[in-house]
């Protein structure tokens, strides 16, 4: 075969892959995973996301350092340098996060990975101690109470494990997958299903109480206010839920409802859908319609935050918008370098003397590698940003 | 751009799974036929063409023999023998460039509605365009091939690759190298490229027919191996999607398919002649099909 003959044919088998390829242009599992932890008296900014996890420090984003617990001084590696607290799947049996760590006691973190695992996690020193193999992937955070671990798994079921021995104590089939943290709502666990259903369950035998049919998948966690449920879901509609499990009302939406959604003293409560609205509703009114205002060019998939009279909200198309809560009107926005998408839920850090910071801190993720976490202030100024 | 093409496919295929008693399997399947069927008059045109220059080939080594030191006049004696004829030589590759966008995004479609991660999910509710869809998500992802035999053969996950599914969906991408080379030669047959251990590589360098033949050939050995090597990463929906769709291609290829798809777009017949004009300046060979026997005249 001529060289010429060879070159055509290896030009026709790379445009088949690259256009086979382009499917897998998004083959992520998930987005990070950004919240508040305490590990030794100490509050850290936890981001989990891909091969790792890390613990920040509030004030400037940089990994918090190792200290030796009886000394104080900083843990060293081989070569001198401070260590910091980032545990790497990739050495660790290659671990997949999303969800958030759940320090257990002052040296164990548990880290649920997508491997199917549990892991155990030695936190003064950032070194697996045991593996703990769960029967499916988890992509949602746990949550832990009074020495049970919840644990939703993507695929369906949520199971409670016990924080001693982690054996199981029970689990509750769902058809579809739990991609949201369980609530914990006085005996009761509250957790959506992409089968269509909030359910509720009791905490010590995961019988089933009440399952709502919201007519279309749910993937967030339930807002808890007022003794009502507030939740949205993808058949474009939001709900208003008693704690028996009955829908009180609801209101139509744009496209689907992905994040929890916020509430504010005056009792509006402040959702985005998937079409880059957000909508202000009076939860005291049968959710009656204070506002609805088109904000972004794409999607908003994360709940908003209410930050003194503000909205905030980040979107698919990269932008963070500040909005007032009163009518909605656009106050500022602000773009992130390279427009990334902004789907992960956001954290607000209101200052204090353990997060060593004294201004409101509005932390944004992004799946950009060099901007996985973005720090701003209340007015919509960047103040650090994750990794540098 | 490309959501031009891919919504639509992801929203039908999300309509036929409500329709078809939410059986994503068989919402697959009637969408691949559905758009072979439709994609049938491109496809033809795409088959015409190359049957045509197949039959101008003779013609063809003739004017390379002719002209064998003069590139150019060889050039323009081709043309000319295409104008003569009425064929376009890249003709066959318009009806291609049509079709394989419309094949990808149906193939991605299958990708994309059978999200199964958050990451996935998140796009698919940008791609709904009809309402009253979004109820249906997330869209079945197990399924048994024969539901009273689940022992025997457990239940699939659609959006897993066969290494990750039970062992016996390790058989798809073998179904799927054998449909592929199984289409692969009919085209050949159908289109009269057969492998000829004559033409050697000076020919098929300078000929665009022989270039062709030799390109399908090596596709026939190639394509196979690639779609079932792609067929053991990729979910078990895509190599549904491949299998049935090399089913139908072989369905259109075969005689019968072929008519009855002729009667419904009302296309040539396959086996009509084509009659082949000769360049001026060439001597006309005999027209086996056409020749007819001179009756004597009675005296």
């Amino acid at each position: 075969m001529k060289t010429s003959q060879t070159l055509r044919l290896a030009l026709l088998l790379l445009c088949l892959f690259s256009l086979t390829a382009c499917v897998g242009g998004r083959m992520g599992v998930s987005w990070p995973s950004v919240g508040l932890i305490d590990l030794n008296g100490e509050q850290h900014i936890a981001l989990a996301y891909n091969n790792d996890v890390a613990l920040l420090t509030p004030s400037n984003g940089l990994p918090a350092r190792l200290l030796n617990p009886v000394n104080g001084q900083p843990l060293r590696d081989n070569d001198g340098n401070p260590r910091s607290w980032i545990f790497r799947g990739s050495d660790n049996g290659g671990g997949q996060f999303y969800a958030q760590p759940i320090p257990i006691d002052s040296e164990t973190m548990l880290i649920a990975d997508n491997n199917k695992r549990l892991l155990r996690v030695d936190s003064v020193v950032v070194e697996l101690v045991r593996a703990i193999p769960i029967e499916d992937k988890v992509v949602a955070s746990m949550l832990a109470a009074d020495g049970v671990l919840y644990v939703p798994f993507q695929d369906g079921g949520l199971g409670a494990y016990s924080l001693d021995g982690f054996h199981e104590l029970w689990r509750v089939p769902t058809e579809e997958g739990i991609w949201a943290k369980p609530l914990l709502v006085d005996d009761s666990i509250i957790f959506p299903s992409l089968d269509h259903h909030l359910y509720a369950v009791d905490r010590k035998n995961g019988a089933i109480q009440w399952a709502a049919d919201l007519g279309g998948a749910v993937a967030s966690t339930p807002l808890l206010a007022n003794d009502r449920l507030y939740v949205g879901s993808f058949n474009k509609r939001f709900f208003e839920i008693s704690l028996d499990g009955v829908i009180l009302s609801s209101y139509e939406t744009q496209n689907w409802v992905w994040g929890t959604p916020a509430i504010d003293e005056d009792g509006f409560v402040y959702l985005a859908d998937l079409s880059g609205y957000v909508h202000a509703l009076d939860a005291e009114a049968g959710l009656a319609l204070r506002w609805s205002q088109q904000i972004a060019e794409r999607g908003i998939r994360a709940g908003p935050l209410v930050v003194d009279d503000r909205v905030v909200v980040a979107s698919r198309d990269g932008k963070v918008y500040w909005l007032d809560r009163y009518d909605g009107a656009l106050i500022n926005a602000r773009e992130v370098d390279d427009r990334p998408e902004l789907l992960g839920d956001m954290l607000l850090l209101e200052p204090s003397e353990t997060l060593d910071i004294d201004e409101p801190l509005l932390l944004v993720t992004s799946m950009h590698d060099g901007r996985l976490l973005i720090a701003f202030g209340i007015d919509g100024r960047q103040t650090w940003v994750y990794p540098r | 751009m490309w959501d031009l093409i891919l919504n639509p496919f992801v929203t039908i295929l999300a309509w036929l799974y409500s329709a078809l008693n939410q059986d994503i399997v068989l919402a697959i399947i009637v969408l691949t036929v559905i758009i072979r069927v439709l994609t049938w008059p491109l496809f033809a045109k795409q088959q015409e063409s190359s049957r045509r220059m197949q039959q101008l080939q003779p013609q063809l080594k003739k004017l390379q023999e002719k002209y064998k030191n003069d590139k150019e006049k060889m050039s323009q004696a081709q043309m000319k023998l295409y104008r003569e004829n009425k064929v376009n030589p890249v003709g066959g590759c318009f009806p291609m460039l049509i079709q394989f966008p419309i094949l990808i995004g149906l193939y991605q479609a299958i990708f994309f509605a059978l999200a199964a991660t958050p990451f996935q999910l998140v796009d698919l509710s940008e791609r709904l365009l009809i309402p009253g869809l979004d109820s249906l998500i997330p869209l079945q992802r197990l399924w048994s091939p024969i539901p009273q035999l689940t022992d025997l053969l457990p239940t699939l996950d659609l959006t897993l690759a066969p290494t990750e599914n039970p062992p016996y969906a390790l058989a798809l991408p073998l179904l799927v190298l054998i449909t592929t080379w199984a289409q692969q030669k009919l085209t050949m047959s159908m289109t009269g490229q057969k492998s000829s251990k004559k033409d050697d590589d000076d020919e098929e360098d300078s000929n665009p027919g022989g270039q062709a033949a030799a390109m399908t050939k090596s596709m026939t050995t190639i394509m196979p191996i690639m779609f079932g090597f792609f067929s053991l990463s990729f979910s078990v929906g895509l190599s549904l999607y491949f299998v049935t769709s090399n089913l139908i291609g072989m369905v259109q290829y075969s005689p019968q398919g072929r008519r009855v798809l002729e009667r419904v777009f009302g296309g040539k017949g396959d086996e009509a002649p084509v009659e082949v004009v000769f360049a001026d300046d060439e001597p006309s060979p005999k027209k086996p099909r056409r020749s007819k026997k001179k009756k004597p005249r009675k005296k």
